[in-house]
């Protein structure tokens, strides 16, 4: 297949290094106590940057060999290390450039990281490379933030040159002209509509990155204060969706790791170099050490920190965000998402309507549940429809039918086409979630392709009970679970997909919920431990609520959650709440405790107690007060 | 500029290549090609892809950009070093042969499948877009959308094709079904709906009243009124997609259909009977585009991510002809400019 695919060639060449020296990833839990003077919080901010740093600069390279890669010549231009060897092993990399977004914002970190370090050999060589080679724009938002940032860098970098000494065939002015266009087209859509890749596991870093240096280096005071805002917009929707720093569904795009090991993700990068309330993942998540190299020009607001640290109680989250671009088959360009996110100490419940936001990656609901160490624990629960169809990938993206299905399993994404995965959404799933009650309905066509439901059990659920009354009960830290599956299924061992690239497969100790019926669905239903006496207590409480459903003619459902909302779902129906249908056309773009804004209204108000933020895109202006008691 | 070793293997054995001397080709061969194999973006480029010219020793010459997604290529007749192509990034332009190139659309157009210029009206050229279609009057210096008369939604195009006779009329594959101009798009109507993406269309070299259309998932259409009706094929399946179509110049009885899942199929009746012609071809014959050489009737079949295969016999017979490893999006015979 082709551009679409993240291309994680460079991470993977990270990951693999040493895991010396990286005392954050293999050391303790950082404390859950918040730190509320702003002196300490920068001064330790500063040293988890110095840490990233000092540990990719300093990787072993053999005597007089040249650097290979440029996140260790970031790493080292970051910390003003070894700049004549910098140069050399620019000039030997520029010799062969990448082809797109993923080779072109490493560029111009060097590029400007080196001005007043590289030798002049080495400056021209980069520049040369913009010449030279024709980047590849890519076909996804991700790919377009880094691809155009990018390039509106570099071109500032050299204002007055001429149409052909750029790939594009277009002065710097031009490009600059057009990539300023694209990113405040972007801006726009994102603050009046919602996110298109939102909340993602890892492609945060494509978008927080060229966000990073497009708020450092653009000379342009707009455009700096608009990759400032856009920084604190991405980091803002992050804090509100962690749990303890581990973010949680619903996700647009994560993968076959990141979808059961919550934490292993470059979001838990940013959410420990940012706010220190978990640890980063392995080698820093890869693209990191580039966040890092720029991080110090970054100030997180308290606000935000506050967001993400400082809970004091339950809350809901209502938020709006969007699909990706559908080319065909819809009759919208990009259909409206639906998001919600009840937090509680113990765990959080998240999800969005159902559908797909993303042809492959999306993730559309999970119950995440607290755990002191999430390293390695497999914290979640879900159910979801594993389709792989043609349709579905021609919808999103432009191609002829039949190679999608075969490439795409080579291009990183090794489950696509698997019955037993977990990645994914499907058009046959629709979601409705109040509280911490989930009900997901599916109806799948005859002749789907994998006409089943799998359902994620983990190995990390303790007390695992098939009642009698149909409903499973587990217990995963300190959250009482009860999973209420409404057709027949088996308990199946699965072996999770290890890399995503290769397809490999591990035995994990984890279960797929196997469920062959067409019309199906299930129940979730999550409490704390602390409401009730004992286990026992939590699932009677859940034998006693009001349950019916039928599968025919389409699965619906009527319960009284444990909250006592009384809840009716039918498949193709609006849910109904008490009596009153459910009208997401009236949902805002932020609605909550935290983070509210208005549909269309490019302005956003973050709240934490009386500390307020408004990053308002109308006047380019950042606003924070105190609000009175 | 890298040249691709081709196979020559079994070239001397070929029927057509033995019969009586051929003479001077009047076309060029060149394919809009891929050839880096499970190329991501962020990956390096590990060979050139891009535009690649058959030359006259069955080698095929990388020329121009190098870029793995350039799906279809225009030139303009009077200059033949002004070269339009249709790229991931957008329509590329060369006015040098290839040398340089640039990229004439903005950020607001991407992934154009087909490009097409008009050979009564030169400097307008059409860019089919996964969202509309864009057209060029001023040679490729500007490109306005032109879409009125296509629906807001269901207008994906994956191929535009002017009729030779008539400037400015155009036929349109889309989404949803066949779209007609006849006023160089100013405004589009619908001539034959689908439920599916018509996925390519063929002006007849020998009849200009008659045109094909493969589909996705409508079999082949047939076209003897200029577009303004159309027809099924029997004996063309259409379960499952077809890909392109092309005409044979040296015989209007002859045309062959491309498919990832029937391979190539061919008719040498005017399509009254239809043969699988895939003996030959690797087993699973994933065939991408079919090309007919309009000097010599050679029919090229593109297995995917294998290799370019020929057949002198109109598929009886095939031997692998070059770009291992190759996706090809498009076989383009360019006439040679006139002396």
């Amino acid at each position: 297949m082709k551009a679409r695919i993240l291309s994680l060639l460079s991470l993977g060449a990270i990951l693999a290094v040493s895991l010396r020296a990286q005392p954050a990833f293999s050391g303790p839990m950082p404390s859950p106590a918040v730190v509320a003077d702003a002196g300490l919080r920068r001064a330790a901010y500063f040293d988890r940057i110095d840490e990233v740093l000092k540990w990719r600069a300093g990787l072993p390279v053999g005597a007089g060999e040249l650097l290979k890669d440029t996140a260790i010549i970031a790493s080292k231009l970051a910390r003003h290390e070894d700049a004549d060897l910098c140069s050399r092993s620019i000039i030997e990399l520029m010799k062969e450039p990448g082809s797109g977004p993923f080779w072109m914002f490493p560029a111009v970190d060097i590029a400007y990281l080196g001005r007043g370090q590289l030798s002049a050999e080495a400056e021209k060589a980069i520049r040369d490379a913009w010449r030279s080679a024709m980047q590849i724009r890519g076909d996804t938002e991700n790919h377009w933030a880094m691809y155009y940032t990018s390039l509106y860098l570099m071109a500032q970098l050299y204002p007055d040159d001429p149409a052909d000494s750029w790939y594009t065939g277009k002065s710097s002015q031009e490009n600059m002209a057009e990539a300023r266009e694209y990113l405040i087209s972007w801006m726009d859509l994102a603050t009046t509509v919602g996110q298109g890749e939102f909340n993602p596991t890892h492609y945060i870093g494509e978008y927080a990155i060229p966000m990073l240096f497009l708020s450092t280096w653009s000379k342009d005071p707009g455009m700096r204060q608009r990759g400032q805002m856009m920084l604190d917009w991405l980091f803002a929707d992050l804090a509100e969706n962690t749990l303890n720093g581990v973010l949680h569904g619903a996700n647009a795009r994560t993968d076959d790791t990141s979808v059961i090991e919550r934490w292993n993700a470059l979001a838990s990068f940013f959410s420990w170099i940012l706010f220190d309330n978990t640890v980063p993942p392995q080698s820093y998540g890869g693209w990191g050490v580039y966040f890092a190299t720029v991080a110090k020009n970054y100030e997180v607001p308290e606000v935000i920190y506050r967001v993400a640290v400082d809970r004091g109680a339950d809350y809901v989250q209502h938020d709006l965000k969007r699909t990706r671009r559908r080319w065909r088959n819809s009759d919208v360009l990009s259909a409206p998402v639906y998001k919600t996110n009840y937090t509680r100490r113990d765990y959080a419940v998240g999800s969005y309507q159902g559908g797909m936001a993303d042809p492959i990656q999306t993730h559309v609901w999970d119950v995440t549940w607290a755990v002191p160490d999430p390293r390695g624990v497999h914290n979640t629960m879900f159910s979801m429809h594993p389709i792989s169809s043609s349709f579905d990938m021609q919808t999103y993206f432009t191609e002829l039918p039949d190679q999608m299905i075969k490439g795409v399993t080579k291009e990183g994404k090794a489950s696509y086409d698997s019955p037993d995965k977990l990645l994914g959404g499907s058009r046959f799933e629709q979601v409705f979630q109040n509280l911490d009650t989930i009900i997901a309905l599916y109806d799948i066509p005859p002749g789907t392709r994998f006409p089943h439901i799998n359902g994620f059990f983990s190995k990390d659920l303790v007390n695992l009970t098939v009642d009698p009354s149909g409903w499973i009960f587990a217990q995963g830290g300190r959250a009482y679970l009860a999973y209420r599956p409404l057709a027949g299924y088996e308990l199946q061992p699965l072996a999770r997909i290890k890399s995503s690239w290769t397809g490999e497969r591990a035995d994990t100790g984890d279960k797929r919920l196997y469920s062959p019926h067409l019309k199906n669905g299930t129940i979730v239903q999550a409490a704390s431990a602390d409401e009730f006496k004992d286990f026992a207590a939590f699932q009677a409480a859940i034998r006693a609520l009001p349950l019916e459903f039928g599968l025919e003619p389409v699965p619906t459902v009527k319960f009284t959650s444990l909250r006592g909302r009384k809840i009716v779902c039918t498949y193709g129906k609006a849910p109904v709440l008490d009596g009153k249908k459910v009208d997401y056309s009236k949902w805002k773009l932020f609605e909550g405790p935290y983070l509210n804004a208005d549909k269309g209204s490019r302005k956003l108000t973050i709240t934490h107690g009386r500390l307020e933020r408004v990053l308002d895109f109308n006047t380019l202006a950042i606003s924070d007060r105190v609000k009175p008691e | 500029m890298t040249k691709i070793k081709t196979t020559f293997l079994g070239f001397a054995l070929c029927a057509g290549a033995a019969a009586a001397a051929p003479a001077a080709p009047r076309h060029d061969l060149i394919l809009c090609a891929q050839v880096t194999n499970n190329f991501v973006v962020g990956s390096k480029l590990t060979a050139p892809s891009g535009l690649f010219r058959r030359e006259a020793d069955g080698a095929y010459r990388h020329y121009g950009v190098n870029f793995p997604f350039v799906f279809n290529l225009a030139v303009d007749p009077r200059n033949p070093d002004v070269q339009y192509v249709a790229s991931l990034n957008g329509a590329l332009v060369t006015r040098d042969g290839g040398r340089t190139w640039r990229i004439g659309t903005s950020w607001d157009m991407t992934e154009p499948k087909d490009i097409f210029l008009d050979p009564n009206a030169p400097d307008t050229i059409y860019l089919a877009l996964p969202d509309g279609i864009a057209v060029s009057r001023d040679a490729g210096h500007t490109w306005p959308r032109a879409e009125k008369g296509l629906p807001g939604r269901g207008k994906y195009m994956q191929v535009a094709k002017v009729d030779r006779t008539r400037a400015g009329r155009v036929l349109a594959g889309c989404e949803s079904g066949i779209y007609l101009t006849e006023n160089a798009a100013k405004s589009w109507r619908l001539i034959f709906p689908t439920k599916t993406t018509i996925t390519d269309i063929r002006q007849s070299p020998h009849d200009a009243k008659l045109w094909l259309a493969s589909t996705q998932s409508n079999g082949l259409l047939v076209s003897r009124d200029g577009g303004e009706s159309w027809t099924k094929f029997d004996g063309v399946p259409s379960a499952e997609a077809l890909y392109n179509v092309a005409f044979d110049a040296t015989n209007p009885q002859r045309y062959a259909v491309s498919s990832w899942t029937y391979g190539v199929r061919t008719t040498e009746d005017g399509g009254r009977t239809w043969t699988e012609r895939n003996a030959g071809l690797p087993e699973d014959h994933v065939v991408f585009r079919v090309g007919i050489d309009p000097d010599t009737g050679r029919l090229y079949a593109a297995v995917y991510k294998d290799a370019v295969f020929r057949s002198d016999d109109f598929g009886r017979s095939w031997t692998k002809d070059g770009l291992e490893g190759s996706i090809v999006y498009n076989f383009v015979f360019l006439p040679h400019p006139a002396k």
